[in-house]
């Protein structure tokens, strides 16, 4: 790097205008860094980018910006709706990650010159980079449901960002009398958390089954199969009998339209009334990604599997829920992994090695009782350019586990979001 | 002990074959940290029943890690993990926890049951357990300073299947254990840092 490059880079770090430093001030080394990584998203898969490459080489200047203060998990938001957790436990600081010698900036990014190698944020701020990791999660389609936008989502929430929209749907339910009818609207493949809806089903249905028994909870699926299902559908019934109805998209599922003023759901065979409606809008990548050119056709950004970077700017890098990862679902276990491999891949890029064999794991707990917890793993490699499971490993658990088999995993489900929250905030 | 022999010339013979390739080869960082989503940066797990694993002996971690691969060892989720490695990754994996350094859990202790597993620990376990659990080997974990609700779900798991718990003599005595003393003894454990 030369010294008018550092020179830009301190000042527009450090004297950026508007933009705060999250946590703990880092103090400049005297050395100049081997490169600079900006990593855009401090989330699940941008906090672990940017602590693995901290990790596996000091030498790199690594900058974390975030647009929020905190950082509010969607992992563990069901338990939320259920009262078996508060939004607090979910909330997470950056000084940790400061401590480590990241620069944690709060900035929005709007604008990515990738020929410029910088980017630009709300506060007007540039920041140069060498490689960019962009982990901006997912946006809404709000145009796939007619009479939908982000304004009506303010009172039919979809709770699918964790923060003021959970806890609108959390009052919601508080509020519904009982014997009322609770909507889900389940999204098409492929989106955020796969299991999610049918987990959220199940957290809500333990709130009703102590406070509104007589409560119904419906489920209007744009799809003909989910995840665990079988899983999900022997725990519902053996918790709460019948007040959980899954309706397929083959059955009449889809939903085509709400009605803003009344929140009444217009299916392709017939409209749904509820009390609580809860649509959770189909995706796409981060709005970020998307403005940058980095999405193909599908919404998704195109990567090379091995490195996460980008298909159309080889010094963007993106992971998470925005890329298009193979075999991989869209969770924040996949996010953690992608983190890592794209760390140690561009690592190796700047001290001149090739990039490293890739290996990945998922896991996602759903909890359908709070002593009843479900998971499904996978084990991946890359085959040619293609992230794919490996034969024989993964799954599900057993659809006979006994009921101190299923309350272990439920224990263990609590410890994994422990875990995971560690390896990113600490 | 058990495992030593067989593993000891495994372990020659994979280090030489790790040694020999290198392209395709999966680095035992690229591989062990992906554990970590789940037990902690480097293994040292945040709790509870979560157990830390980074600082635990190589050849225990070998083993354990391949009996859970080929269901020997029973688990809710690591037989399902470890079927993704090969052998040669598996020694990988475990060398590079072996390496890392142990982390006891800032649990504070409880006197009481502590006095009590104690007891127990001396009467029973110290035989194989030596040193308070700070003692191991390829055959025995490390278990001072780990999280209690781990241990108290290893030996209830192993009080479940009684004789037919690994190794069968402690088997034999964890089966007799009550309540009360699996949670006295795995306080214990994780009192002594
Ligand atoms: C109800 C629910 C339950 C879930 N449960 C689980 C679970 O149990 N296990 C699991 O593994 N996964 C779970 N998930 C999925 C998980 O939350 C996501 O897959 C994960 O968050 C993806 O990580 P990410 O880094 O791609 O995005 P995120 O974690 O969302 O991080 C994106 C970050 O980028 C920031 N950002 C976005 N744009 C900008 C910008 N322009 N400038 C600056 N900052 C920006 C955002 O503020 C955010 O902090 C669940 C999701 C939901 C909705
Ligand atoms: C999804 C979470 C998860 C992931 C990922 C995971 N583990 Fe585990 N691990 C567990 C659980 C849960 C147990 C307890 C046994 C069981 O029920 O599966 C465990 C137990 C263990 C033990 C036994 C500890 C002892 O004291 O005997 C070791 C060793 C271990 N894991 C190593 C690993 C390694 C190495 C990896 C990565 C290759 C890994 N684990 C990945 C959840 C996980
Ligand atoms: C005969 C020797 C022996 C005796 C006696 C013995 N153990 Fe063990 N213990 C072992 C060995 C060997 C292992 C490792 C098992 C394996 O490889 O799966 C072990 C493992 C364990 C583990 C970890 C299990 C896991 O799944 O992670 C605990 C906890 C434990 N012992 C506690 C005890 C307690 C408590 C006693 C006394 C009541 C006891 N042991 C008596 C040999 C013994």
């Amino acid at each position: 790097m030369t010294d008018v490059q550092r020179r830009t880079f301190l000042k527009s770090s450090a004297v950026a205008l508007g933009a705060t430093m999250l946590g703990v001030s880092f103090r400049a080394s005297a050395a100049a860094p081997k490169a600079r990584v900006l990593v855009v998203g401090g989330g699940f898969g941008g906090t672990i980018a940017a602590k693995y490459l901290r990790m596996a080489d000091p030498a790199i200047r690594v900058t974390l910006i975030e647009k929020d203060s905190a950082f509010l998990s969607c992992a563990m938001s069901n338990e939320v709706l259920s009262g078996e957790r508060d939004l607090k436990d979910l909330t997470f600081g950056y000084r940790g990650l400061a401590r480590r010698g990241i620069a944690v900036v709060q900035d929005e990014i709007r604008e990515i010159d990738p020929a410029g190698h910088f980017v630009r944020g709300a506060s007007g701020s540039r920041y140069n980079y060498d490689k960019l990791v962009l982990s901006p999660g997912v946006s809404f389609r709000w145009d796939a449901i007619e009479g939908l936008s982000e304004e009506v989502a303010e009172r039919f929430p979809h709770a699918w960002k964790a923060g003021p929209q959970t806890t609108k749907l959390r009052q919601q339910l508080l509020a519904m009398e009982d014997g009322g009818v609770f909507i889900i609207v389940a999204p098409p493949n492929p989106f955020r958390c796969p299991p999610g809806p049918y987990e959220r089903a199940a957290q809500v249905a333990h709130y009703f089954q102590r406070h509104k028994p007589k409560s119904k909870i419906l489920i209007l699926d744009a799809k003909d199969a989910f995840s665990k299902q079988g899983l999900f559908q022997a725990g519902w019934k053996e918790h709460y009998g019948e007040m959980i109805e899954w309706v397929s998209g083959a059955a009449g599922g889809i939903v085509e339209a709400i009605d803003p003023k009344t929140g009444t759901l217009i299916g392709q065979v017939e409209e749904f009334q509820g009390q609580v409606i809860n649509p959770i809008p189909p995706q796409k990548a981060g709005t970020l990604a998307e403005s940058a050119g980095l999405t193909d056709a599908s919404g998704w950004c195109p990567v090379d599997q091995r490195t996460f970077a980008s298909a159309r700017h080889p010094d963007i890098h993106v992971i998470g829920d925005a890329c298009i990862a193979g075999a991989m679902p869209k969770s924040g276990y996949a996010a953690n992994s992608q983190g890592k491999v794209c760390a140690a891949a561009i690592v190796a890029a700047l001290n001149g090695a090739a990039a490293p064999e890739p290996s990945y794991v998922n896991t996602c707990y759903s909890l359908i009782a709070p002593e009843h917890g479900i998971s499904v793993a996978g084990v991946y490699a890359l085959e040619g350019d293609r992230i794919v499971d490996i034969e024989g490993a993964g799954g599900l658990s057993p659809s006979d586990a006994d009921a101190r088999t299923r309350a272990v995993e439920a224990r263990f489900a609590h410890d994994w979001f422990r875990n995971i929250t560690a390896d990113m905030f600490t | 002990m058990r495992h030593r022999t067989r593993l000891s010339m495994l372990a020659l013979g994979l280090t030489a074959s790790l040694a020999a390739s290198a392209a395709g080869v999966r680095s035992p960082s690229m591989l062990a940290n992906t554990c970590a989503g789940c037990h902690g940066t480097n293994g040292a797990s945040a709790g509870e029943q979560m157990p830390s694993i980074g600082g635990m002996d190589n050849g225990y971690l070998f083993s354990v890690l391949s009996d859970y691969k080929t269901g020997v060892r029973r688990s809710t989720i690591m037989g399902r993990i470890m079927k993704g490695y090969s052998d040669q990754e598996i020694w990988a994996i475990a060398a590079f926890f072996a390496e890392q350094p142990w982390v006891s859990t800032d649990r504070v202790a409880l006197a009481g049951p502590i006095h009590v597993g104690r007891d127990i620990h001396e009467r029973q376990c110290e035989s194989c357990h030596e040193d308070g659990g700070r003692e191991q080997n390829d055959d025995s974990p490390h278990m001072a300073g780990q999280w209690s609700g781990y241990l108290r779900y290893a030996l209830e798991e192993c009080r479940a299947i009684g004789r037919r718990c690994s190794p069968r003599k402690m088997g034999l005595r964890v089966m007799d254990l009550s309540d009360e003393e699996i949670e006295a003894l795995a306080r214990f454990y994780e009192s002594e840092k």
